[in-house]
C-alpha cells in the first residue's frame, strides 16, 4: 500500500532521516517506536507530504506522491492522519467538524454526512456531544473526535502521530481502545507511539528508528522479545522497567 | 483668568456652538469609520501580499513590495503623509483632487499599514497544526484558508481593529490641519472667532474623550462576547 524507498529529510543543516526504505502492506498494523529525536515523527509526516522529502520515493497506490506534478490533496483524501494534539477545529461544533471535509472536498450531501456522522459518534461514545464545541470536550473526547473526523472521509490509511502523549493519564486508555477497535475492522495503520505495551498488543509488524534510520523491524515478539541490534535492546531496557 | 470663568465660558460656548461641535463630532465618527473600513480592505491585501511564498528565484517580489509600503508608513509621520497626499493627488489625478478626498486617500493608505500587520499576526496567530489537520483530510490550500484560517484569525483581528478605530478617532484630528471639519476643525474656526482658545480645546478633549470611551467599551463588550462563544 505505502512502498517508502530511501528516504531523506533535512531540517536545515540536520539530517533527520538518512535513507529509510519500508513496505507497509494493505491491512498490516505497523507500530513506529524510538526515542525522541530518532525521526519517527517525521517518518510519518513524510507519509502524507506534510513534511517535503529532499530525495526518495514515495508510492502510495501506485502512485509517487513526491513528484511535483502530483496533486497531493487527492491523496491525502485517502490518509487520515491523527495529531499529539488533536488539532479539531474549535470554531466548528463536533458534527461539523466530521462533516466539514465530506460535504466541501466530497461533496457528500449534506444530511448522508451528518448521518455518517452520527453513526461515527456512536461508534467512539460521543453521540451526546454532536452540538457541542471542541472546547467543552476533555483530551480523550477531542482525540476521539479526530479519530472519527479522520475515519469520515474513508480513508485507505491511517497515521497516528503519537495519538496518546498530551493526554492525561487517566484518558489514554480511552483512545487507546478506539484504535485497537479501529484496527480490528481490518484498517492499514501506521502508529507512532510511546506506549509499549499497546505497540506489542496492536502491531503486526514493529519499526525501531534511531538516528534518522529504521535499525530494526519485526513482529512484536521479535523486538520485545528477542531484540537484536542493541540499540534496540539499549532503548527497550530504558522503556520497559 | 479664574477656573469659574473657564467654566462657564465652556458651557456658554457648548450651548452656542453646539451645532458646528456636533458637525464636528459627526464628521470624526464618519471619517474614523470610513477611513477603517478601507484601511481593512487593503491592509488585508497587503497582510496577504507579505505573506505570500510567490518568488522569481530567491526574490519574494509581493513580499518585498508589502514590507516596503508598511515599513515606509509606519516609519514617516502621519503629518508629512497628509502634506504628500494633499500635493500628490491634485497633480496625479486632477479629478481627485479635492483636498477632502487627499486627505481621506492618505489617512486610508497610512491605516492599511498598521491594519495589514494587525491582520497579518492574526492570522499567524491561528496554530499551524490547525491547518496541517485540513490538509490532511484533504482539503485545499484556498478551502483551508476561507473554511479553517480565516474563521480563527476573525477572533484576533476584530478586537485590535477596535483599538485602531479609537486611534483614528484621535489621529482624524491631524485633518484639522487642512480643515476638514472633524472635532479639532470646529476647535480652531470656533476658538480663532472667540479668542477662547482654552475653552475651545477643553470642549474638543470632552468630546474626544466621550467618543474613545464608548469606543473602548463597545470593544471590550464585544471582546467579553467572543471570549464566551470561545
Amino acid at each position: 500500500m505505502i512502498k517508502v524507498e530511501n528516504l531523506h529529510k533535512s531540517f536545515g543543516d540536520l539530517e533527520v532521516l538518512k535513507g529509510v526504505s519500508e513496505h507497509i502492506k494493505k491491512g498490516e498494523v505497523v507500530s513506529v517506536i524510538g526515542a525522541s529525536g530518532s525521526g519517527k515523527s517525521t517518518f510519518l509526516r513524510c507519509l502524507n507530504m506534510l513534511e517535503e522529502p529532499e530525495s526518495g520515493s514515495i508510492i502510495f497506490e501506485g502512485v509517487d506522491i513526491t513528484q511535483e506534478k502530483v496533486n497531493i490533496d487527492v491523496h491525502r483524501q485517502k490518509m487520515g492522519m491523527i495529531f499529539q494534539h488533536f488539532n479539531v477545529f474549535p470554531h466548528m461544533t463536533v458534527l461539523e467538524n466530521i462533516t466539514l471535509a465530506p460535504t466541501l472536498v466530497k461533496k457528500m450531501d449534506k444530511e448522508k454526512a451528518e448521518e455518517m456522522a452520527m453513526q461515527l459518534l456512536e461508534r467512539v461514545g460521543l453521540a451526546d456531544k454532536r452540538d457541542e464545541y471542541p472546547r467543552r470536550l476533555s483530551g480523550g473526547q477531542k482525540q476521539r473526535l479526530a479519530i472519527v473526523r479522520a475515519l469520515a472521509m474513508e480513508p485507505d490509511v491511517m497515521l497516528f502521530d503519537e495519538p496518546t502523549s498530551a493526554l492525561d493519564p487517566e484518558m489514554v486508555g480511552e483512545v487507546l481502545q478506539v484504535i485497537k477497535d479501529l484496527v480490528k475492522t481490518g484498517l492499514t495503520a501506521v502508529i507512532v507511539t510511546h506506549e509499549m505495551g499497546f505497540a506489542k498488543e496492536v502491531s503486526d509488524r514493529v519499526l525501531f528508528m534511531d538516528g534518522g534510520v529504521i535499525a530494526e523491524s519485526g513482529t512484536p515478539d521479535q523486538i520485545f522479545g528477542n531484540p537484536q541490534n542493541p540499540r534496540t535492546k539499549e532503548f527497550l531496557s530504558k522503556v520497559l522497567y | 483668568m479664574s477656573l469659574e470663568r473657564i467654566f462657564s465660558n465652556v458651557i456658554k460656548l457648548m450651548v452656542q456652538y453646539h451645532q458646528p461641535l456636533l458637525k464636528g463630532v459627526g464628521i470624526t465618527i464618519l471619517l474614523s469609520v470610513f477611513v477603517v473600513f478601507f484601511g481593512l480592505v487593503f491592509g488585508t491585501v497587503v497582510a496577504f501580499m507579505k505573506m505570500s511564498n510567490f518568488s522569481i528565484g530567491k526574490f519574494k517580489p509581493l513580499n518585498a513590495i508589502a514590507t516596503a509600503y508598511i515599513e515606509v508608513l509606519r516609519g514617516t509621520p502621519l503629518l508629512l503623509q497628509l502634506y504628500f497626499f494633499y500635493f500628490l493627488m491634485p497633480a496625479l489625478i486632477p479629478a481627485l483632487g479635492d483636498e477632502k478626498i487627499s486627505i481621506t486617500v492618505a489617512l486610508i493608505i497610512n491605516s492599511s499599514a498598521y491594519v495589514a500587520e494587525i491582520v497579518r499576526s492574526g492570522i499567524m496567530a491561528v496554530d499551524p497544526g490547525q491547518a496541517e489537520a485540513a490538509r490532511c483530510l484533504g482539503l485545499s490550500q484556498s478551502q483551508t484558508m476561507t473554511k479553517i484560517i480565516i474563521p480563527q484569525a476573525v477572533k484576533n483581528i476584530l478586537p485590535a481593529m477596535g483599538n485602531e478605530l479609537v486611534m483614528m478617532v484621535k489621529e482624524s484630528s491631524l485633518a484639522s490641519t487642512f480643515y476638514l471639519g472633524e472635532i479639532m476643525s470646529q476647535q480652531k474656526i470656533i476658538g480663532g472667532a472667540t479668542y477662547l482658545q482654552i475653552e475651545t480645546l477643553i470642549i474638543s478633549a470632552i468630546l474626544y474623550l466621550i467618543l474613545t470611551a464608548s469606543l473602548s467599551k463597545l470593544v471590550g463588550i464585544y471582546e467579553r462576547r467572543l471570549a464566551v462563544s470561545d
